[in-house]
């Protein structure tokens, strides 16, 4: 069943789509991300137009991140207030990060940016994750102990002024770095059509310190804040919100995360990290090698006239 | 009638055409039309006839980019607008366009994609050269057929620009019969159909039809809200969005 796309003017296998999103929104349950990574190359592959892609995908991220955050909250594993500083950042940066992808859209450079910013984070984020997952599944065949956790905070954060207390996280810090993170997630999310928290996570976790039990529930809060605000400018600036493909994304993407949910306590934490990793690996590298190969056809159209 | 053959001016030859569709709507399941123009040729000396269809989509401006290597990463060039491009444009014709007309007659008339007046303005200054003043140069050099050459390449690939060489079919004496293939991402706008009539090379009767591509429904309903009030529309569709995230947790929760 075929369906046309208003704003994309493009028509769509619809079931197509659904299974998409019920796929993408599994492995965003199963790991707790958004996947908005995952989907936007996908999409951009079945021929929607980048920009649309980019655009409805924050609409999409918003709602999914949403349907989970619910859960968490009555977990008390969201930090409301760290989110809010995370967002009041992530606002800034996605307000930046629209006007510079219609500033790139303009020069035709949207395209290697968003190419490049896919290479440069997943690569090395996927290597990351893979390294530490590996090692850590290989001590627990070796009935090795855990390196002790180097708890120690970085000093500089606790050298910037503005402190505030963050009672959830049991934190004391200056408001800079989240403020910092926040905006820089935003930025990526308005440029890459993600929703962060692949940026998020690991950074809350390693430089922020905060304690497992509230990270994906406030990095969600904060996702959902920040696609909100970016998918609204990207509506009104550039006119690429298609309402009806990120539904039909949606429709799949919340059952897929319920299955999603269920299935991850089948596997240990690290394994399932090991598995992140490789997919975040091989989508970074499928999106970004691209760069380096001769391309068959020379010349490219670029969408929109850009007056 | 008259028993002594007329002379040729005073029974000019003439053609007619109607399209059994003028107006295409696009809804949520549009997938493309097919449609079909019908005509008839009448000239009473009965000279071998050649009819060229020719359909041609809202301008439409083209923006066009080459990769070139930088340091190892193949990168976009500077984009170069193409103006005067149509948004869809196709050319039926009952033999290939090359033998029906010479190469000046088709370009005037701008028929076939070789032939159309696209060109890219901004890329070009007037200066004086070898003393003769208001010379137009192409920035894009002689690359510029290779640019030109890309833009009908890469819409012939999207399916928006087509030349078929034997699209235009004679069905009886004088009655002819078109068929045009509008895929789904054809533009949404009006279409100009020029009906042309061909003998001996050169073109001697022409018909103009119009061909509306509205799009109708909830689909335009969507688009027109999106384009006319985006801020509200931005703000509906998150909304929306947040509260089918809402809806969907409460219907999958699970404690």
């Amino acid at each position: 069943m075929d369906l046309y796309l208003p704003i994309a003017e493009v028509s769509v296998n619809a079931p197509l789509l659904v299974a998409l999103g019920a796929l993408v929104g599994f492995i965003s349950g199963m790991f707790g991300i958004g996947g908005g990574f995952l989907m936007t190359p996908v999409l951009v592959f079945l021929g929607i137009p980048p920009a649309v892609a980019v655009a409805s995908m924050s609409n999409h991220v918003a709602a999914s991140s949403m349907s989970s955050v619910v859960s968490y909250g009555r977990k008390r594993g969201v930090d409301f207030r760290m989110g809010g500083v995370l967002a009041a950042g992530g606002a800034v940066g996605s307000v930046l990060g629209v006007e510079i992808f219609r500033w790139l859209r303009l020069l035709g450079q949207a395209d290697l940016v968003v190419a490049l910013s896919y290479l440069i984070f997943l690569g090395v984020i996927g290597a990351l994750m893979f390294w530490e997952s590996i090692g850590a599944i290989l001590r627990r065949r070796r009935n090795a102990p855990a390196p002790p956790r180097g708890d120690r905070r970085p000093p500089w954060l606790y050298g910037l002024p503005l402190k505030m207390r963050f009672p959830r996280s049991r934190l004391y810090i200056s408001v800079i770095p989240p403020l910092a993170l926040g905006a820089f997630v935003g930025v990526l999310s308005a440029i890459m059509g993600v929703g962060g928290g692949f940026v998020l996570v690991p950074a809350m976790v390693y430089i922020l310190r905060m304690p497992a039990s509230v990270v994906v529930g406030t990095s969600l809060f904060q996702i959902i804040i920040t696609t909100a605000i970016t998918g609204v400018l990207q509506a009104g600036r550039n006119q690429t919100v298609d309402i009806v493909l990120a539904t039909l994304l949606l429709v799949g993407g919340v059952l897929g995360a319920q299955f999603g949910a269920r299935a991850s306590s089948r596997f240990r934490a690290e394994e399932l990290r090991a598995l992140l990793a490789l997919i975040v690996l091989l989508v970074g590298l499928r999106m970004g090698l691209g760069l380096f190969f001769t391309p068959h056809e020379p010349f490219v159209l670029m969408s929109g006239t850009g007056g | 009638m008259a028993a002594a053959l007329p002379p040729a001016a005073a029974h000019p030859p003439a053609i007619s055409a109607a399209l059994t569709e003028t107006r295409v709507r696009v809804n949520s399941d549009f997938r493309g039309d097919q449609i079909v123009l019908y005509g008839a040729v009448f000239d009473p000396l009965s000279r071998p006839n050649d009819v060229v269809v020719i359909v041609r989509g809202p301008d439409e401006p083209v923006r066009i980019a080459r990769k070139s290597r930088v340091a190892g990463l193949w990168v976009n060039s500077r984009p170069v607008v193409f103006q005067g491009a149509p948004g869809f444009y196709i050319a039926a014709s009952t033999r290939p366009l090359d033998d029906i007309a010479r190469f000046g007659v088709l370009r005037r008339l701008g028929a076939g994609v070789d032939h159309l007046a696209i060109n890219a303005p901004a890329e070009q200054r007037t200066e004086t050269r070898y003393g003769v003043r208001d010379v137009v140069v192409s920035r894009l050099g002689s690359d510029y057929l290779d640019w030109r050459r890309a833009v009908v390449r890469l819409k012939e690939a999207q399916r928006l620009y087509a030349v078929d060489e034997h699209g235009v079919r004679f069905v009886d004496k004088g009655l002819f019969r078109a068929e045009i293939a509008l895929p789904a991402e054809a533009p949404i706008g009006k279409y100009d159909v020029r009906i042309l009539l061909f003998q001996n090379g050169q073109p001697v009767a022409e018909k103009e039809r119009i061909l509306t591509v509205e799009e109708v429904g909830a689909a335009r309903a969507l688009y027109l809200w999106a384009h006319q009030r985006p801020w509200s529309y931005g703000l509906a569709a998150m909304a929306f969005a947040l509260a089918a995230g809402w809806a969907a947790s409460t219907v999958f929760r699970r404690d």
